[in-house]
């Protein structure tokens, strides 16, 4: 195959290369287009293959036409409209293999080569790690080298040339993409984030339904990262804090507040939360996941502080963004993990919300419930005792945790405290919470993560979607909102040591534990600490980070003015350097030859001219003859000059003929 | 006082103007600019590319570069996308450092031309011109035209390799005998991404002699005449073959001998030595039948070529010029100049 491809000519070999480039910068997208399109664009390119290896004609505008117009057709039905970015995307997918039908002149592999451009940036919407950029990046070589290529137009020049070229001028390239990049002035959205901006993406849900399989607990991408300064907590207290769900109508889980712009008008006012013990500190970067909570360390007190960033209190105890996260984000917060809140609140003040139930739901749910107040000394008055008689139950009743526990029906509750004895996190929390609002105690369900994993390389906690879980708060008199986890009671190790259940292994990861068992962990590590850097650097550099390097440069309270300011001041400072560098490059001629280039030069405006071969003695000749005697001095230097140069003990130095030059009499032109 | 060659005949333009295009002012404007800077360029038959004479403008794609950037800049802010921002940064400084890699490949080139031989009005003139590049590195894409109005498709491309040079051969067509200016030639090169357009141009000291066109099927050559001082009116017929020469007989001497032709063909010819002495051979300017001079030294110089692929000795008289009957590669130059020039 490689040696056939040594002996195509050149046209076709080119072609192929372009091909090649081009089914690249589309493959990591092949999730996200519709079937058809990735059939479609599959042929195309399969179909310009052929027809390059065999030297055919390519089709006539007629077969572009009609595929296009049925590229169009099919937009239509499967995104219902042309514009908006999936649409876009499909098109411009489609339009970049259909191109390569009538790639004839160099105008058409210019469109191919632009098309190919939108194409990456495409890539980007869907994700920017590490690996996309490393993909993308080997794309942007190939579609240089393919354009470098085009304009060797003699022979048949390697490839390995063009994509020399091409690596260099990338190379070269890249400091001045650096400084454009770290200071072109970042301006918010033009016309907003499109709606569509953000699907697919993995993360909390605002809802949870009892009963459903939790795809997340499988889900080993990650939430957030987080570093402490400072003492860390301990790992069972590592609760991060997420979506709470006081609203239960028999099957879903809901905010009170179902809406983020809610959280703004203050629908639900603050509780008083007051720290108890040393504060800990700890920076956050958030993936995004098109939600607004920000999550936090059980619980922040102060308003979490970032670049960009509006936090709003949720009202129990959460903390909202004042648009969904669609962005990596990074914010920096403060939290005491003993805290009380709403402790100093009356009984009936604590909204009627956190006691309802759904009628006609969980029968012996509410059965249970009465039977504890009978059993509880203090009965009904006794709400610790009752949590705890609840706890107990969980503890020794039989109760096993799994992720599997199979398909829940109407009354989850008492599913799971009667028949089924089994679940995770979000049916037992479920359960609990419907339980203590049977004993008329008012409870929540609070969302979010627990636990997280320290890189041992970067010192940042990895938080995984796997990581996400569901607990219990119930509100005391005189305590306040306490949280309450009912998990740890029914499998003490999944919060205590942070063990979870693991996901199944992939057959690779399987066979390299085998192997090494440290091995994998290391390296996934090692790899999360690369991609943290990458998040941190990369796609968390915003506004804000452009203004602290500009602090750090001295500028005293800098704005954009000052970015546009210093980027300007730079490309002048550059330019400046390349006009220097051009003056230092034509200085470096042979300075005898300068000199006598003067001289040539000086004689040529008195009429003296030779020609270019001529050396000093042809100008000395030249001189005499036309001023004679009168130039006698500047004929004798000429000589001595032609002797410095090659006479074979040169009787002076050139410094010293310059400066005799100066000083020698000059003929007048008569 | 200026000691700069100026060409022997006012013809300065070889080429046909472009007479249909002096219609449309913008041309005609186009025109005289172009006139006007070429002609301030200096003569010269070695030019070495400076930043003074390589000129750089940004090509079609170039600008259409420029706006794929502003659309990829737009979409990376519209979406933040710091990874497009990174990209449409990347590519800007990729075509920055293409400017100055297509700057760099036609500056420091030195262009040299080989001093033309001379044409015949009507055929291609080639150009030979040695490329020197003193760089380490190979100079990739540098096209070479005469620069004309269709100059456009009719680059000879080439790549010059590191410290060393390449020949590449352009032609022109001059229409008109005479003594003429090499026309400018233009050096071009987009590599490496094509968004610029990198070029030069020169004029080329050098001038061509270009001989009158040869008529296509001249009359045969006119009849020898009397040799000055010799007597006898014989004429000799004439048949089409000129007589002076006849096959080789034993014992002729060798000077009699017309190699030319014994070169050509295998058989010895020898001159034939009763009609040397009686009679010379004279291509007369006054006796080359038309009336239009320019058609008559057509014949003329076909009767050149002729009498010299015969060996023969011959004279040419022009309007106050006259060169003595001889033969040889030399007088034939000679004679062909003096058409050209006359």
């Amino acid at each position: 195959m490689l040696g056939r491809l040594q002996t195509l000519p050149r046209e076709a070999r080119d072609t192929l290369f372009l091909l090649a480039v081009i089914a690249w910068l589309i493959l990591p997208q092949l999730g996200q287009l519709p079937w058809w399109c990735i059939g479609l664009t599959a042929a195309v390119l399969a179909w310009r293959g052929v027809l390059a290896v065999r030297g055919d004609p390519l089709p006539g505008n007629g077969w572009v036409l009609a595929l296009l117009a049925a590229t169009i057709g099919a937009t239509l039905l499967s995104h219902r409209t042309l514009l908006g970015r999936d649409a876009g995307v499909t098109l411009i997918v489609v339009l970049l293999a259909l191109k390569t039908l009538e790639l004839r002149a160099r105008r058409d592999a210019f469109v191919v080569f632009f098309l190919g451009f939108f194409t990456m940036l495409t890539n980007f919407f869907f994700s920017q790690s590490l690996p996309t950029a490393g993909a993308m990046l080997v794309g942007l070589l190939g579609l240089l080298t393919a354009l470098v290529n085009a304009h060797m137009p003699v022979g048949r020049p390697p490839l390995l040339q063009a994509a020399r070229t091409a690596g260099w001028m990338a190379l070269l390239g890249a400091p001045m993409m650096a400084v454009l990049f770290m200071l072109f002035p970042r301006l918010a959205p033009l016309w907003g984030i499109p709606g569509d901006g953000m699907t697919g993406r993995t993360g909390l849900s605002a809802t949870m339904q009892v009963g459903t399989v939790a795809q997340l607990a499988l889900e080993e991408s990650v939430a957030m990262r987080v570093r402490f300064e400072g003492p860390l907590p301990a790992p069972s207290e590592m609760y991060f804090r997420g979506p709470v769900l006081s609203s239960f109508d028999g099957r879903v889980w809901r905010p009170l507040v179902p809406r983020i712009g809610a959280y703004a008008a203050g629908l639900l006012p603050p509780v008083r939360l007051e720290g108890l013990g040393p504060a800990v500190r700890y920076a956050v970067m958030l993936e995004p996941n098109n939600r607004p909570w920000l999550l936090v360390l059980d619980a922040a007190t102060e308003r979490p502080s970032g670049a960009g960033l509006e936090a709003i209190s949720g009202g129990e105890l959460q903390w909202v963004a004042s648009r969904p996260v669609t962005d990596l984000v990074r914010y920096s917060a403060e939290s005491h993990v003993a805290y009380r809140a709403a402790a100093d609140a009356r009984p009936f003040s604590v909204p009627i919300q956190y006691r309802e139930l759904p009628p006609s739901f969980n029968p012996r749910t509410l059965q249970l419930a009465s039977q504890l107040i009978a059993q509880v000394p203090g009965g009904a008055a006794n709400k610790p005792a009752l949590v705890d008689a609840a706890l107990q139950r969980l503890r020794t009743g039989g109760y096993v945790y799994t992720l599997d526990p199979g398909v829940y029906g109407e009354h989850t509750a008492d599913e799971f405290w009667f028949d089924r004895k089994q679940g995770f996190c979000e049916h037992i929390a479920s359960a609990f919470v419907v339980l203590m609002r049977g004993m008329d105690i008012p409870a929540r369900v609070v969302t979010g993560y627990q636990g997280g994993e320290l890189n041992s390389i970067d010192g940042w906690w990895t938080v995984r979607q796997s990581d996400a879980h569901a607990w219990a708060e119930v509100w005391l008199a005189g305590l306040g909102w306490v949280r309450v986890d009912p998990t740890a009671y029914v499998a003490p190790s999944r919060t205590g040591s942070l063990q979870r259940l693991l996901p199944p292994q992939g057959v690779f990861a399987a066979a390299l534990g085998t192997v090494s068992p440290g091995l994998l962990g290391s390296l996934r590590e090692g790899w999360e600490a690369v991609n943290n850097r990458w998040n941190q650097w990369v796609l968390n550099y915003t506004q804000s980070k452009q203004l602290d390097l500009l602090r750090n440069l001295g500028f005293k309270s800098p704005n954009w003015q000052d970015l546009t300011f210093l980027l300007i001041a730079i490309v002048v400072a550059v330019a400046l350097g390349g006009a220097a560098w051009a003056r230092w490059e034509r200085s470096r001629q042979d300075p005898w030859l300068r000199l006598l280039a003067r001289v040539r030069q000086r004689l040529a405006r008195e009429g003296v001219v030779v020609p270019p071969a001529g050396g000093p003695r042809q100008l000395a000749q030249a001189v005499t003859n036309r001023f004679g005697h009168e130039a006698q001095a500047l004929a004798d230097w000429l000589l001595r000059l032609e002797a410095q140069r090659y006479a074979r003990r040169p009787p002076t130095e050139l410094p010293a003929l310059q400066r005799e030059l100066n000083r020698l009499p000059w003929p007048a032109a008569r | 006082m200026s000691t700069v060659p100026r060409p022997a005949l006012g013809v300065e333009r070889t080429l046909p103007d472009a007479g249909h295009a002096t219609l449309n002012p913008v041309q005609l404007v186009r025109q005289r600019f172009r006139q006007w800077w070429q002609a301030r360029l200096p003569l010269s038959d070695m030019l070495t590319l400076t930043q003074r004479n390589v000129y750089i403008l940004p090509t079609g794609p170039g600008l259409m570069l420029v706006a794929t950037l502003l659309v990829l800049l737009v979409a990376s802010i519209n979406y933040q996308l710091n990874l497009g921002y990174l990209l449409t940064f990347l590519l800007a400084g990729c075509a920055v450092v293409g400017m100055h890699v297509s700057h760099a490949t036609l500056r420091g080139l030195t262009l040299t031309l080989a001093a033309p031989d001379p044409v015949f009005a009507g055929s291609h003139a080639p150009l030979r011109i040695v490329l020197g590049n003193g760089r380490k590195s190979t100079r990739y894409g540098i096209g070479l035209a005469v620069l004309d109005d269709a100059h456009d498709d009719r680059w000879a491309w080439i790549d010059v390799p590191g410290q060393g040079s390449a020949t590449v051969s352009v032609a022109f067509q001059p229409l008109r005998r005479g003594l003429h200016r090499v026309p400018p030639l233009t050096a071009e090169t987009r590599f490496p991404l094509g968004t610029f357009r990198v070029w030069t141009v020169w004029r080329p000291a050098a001038q061509v002699l270009v001989y009158p066109t040869p008529e296509a099927v001249p009359p045969p050559l006119p009849e020898g005449e009397p040799r000055a001082g010799t007597a006898g009116s014989a004429r000799v017929q004439s048949t089409g073959e000129f007589e002076g020469v006849r096959g080789y007989r034993r014992g002729d001497p060798l000077k009699l001998v017309v190699w030319k032709k014994a070169a050509k063909s295998d058989e010895l010819v020898s001159r034939d030595t009763q009609q040397a002495q009686r009679r010379e051979l004279w291509l007369d300017f006054a006796r080359a039948g038309s009336v239009d001079a320019e058609a008559r030294l057509a014949r003329l110089a076909a009767w050149v070529i002729q009498a010299d692929k015969l060996g023969l000795d011959y004279g040419l008289r022009l309007p106050g010029h006259e060169l003595r009957p001889d033969a040889g590669e030399a007088h034939r130059r000679r004679c062909l100049e003096a058409l050209a020039l006359c």
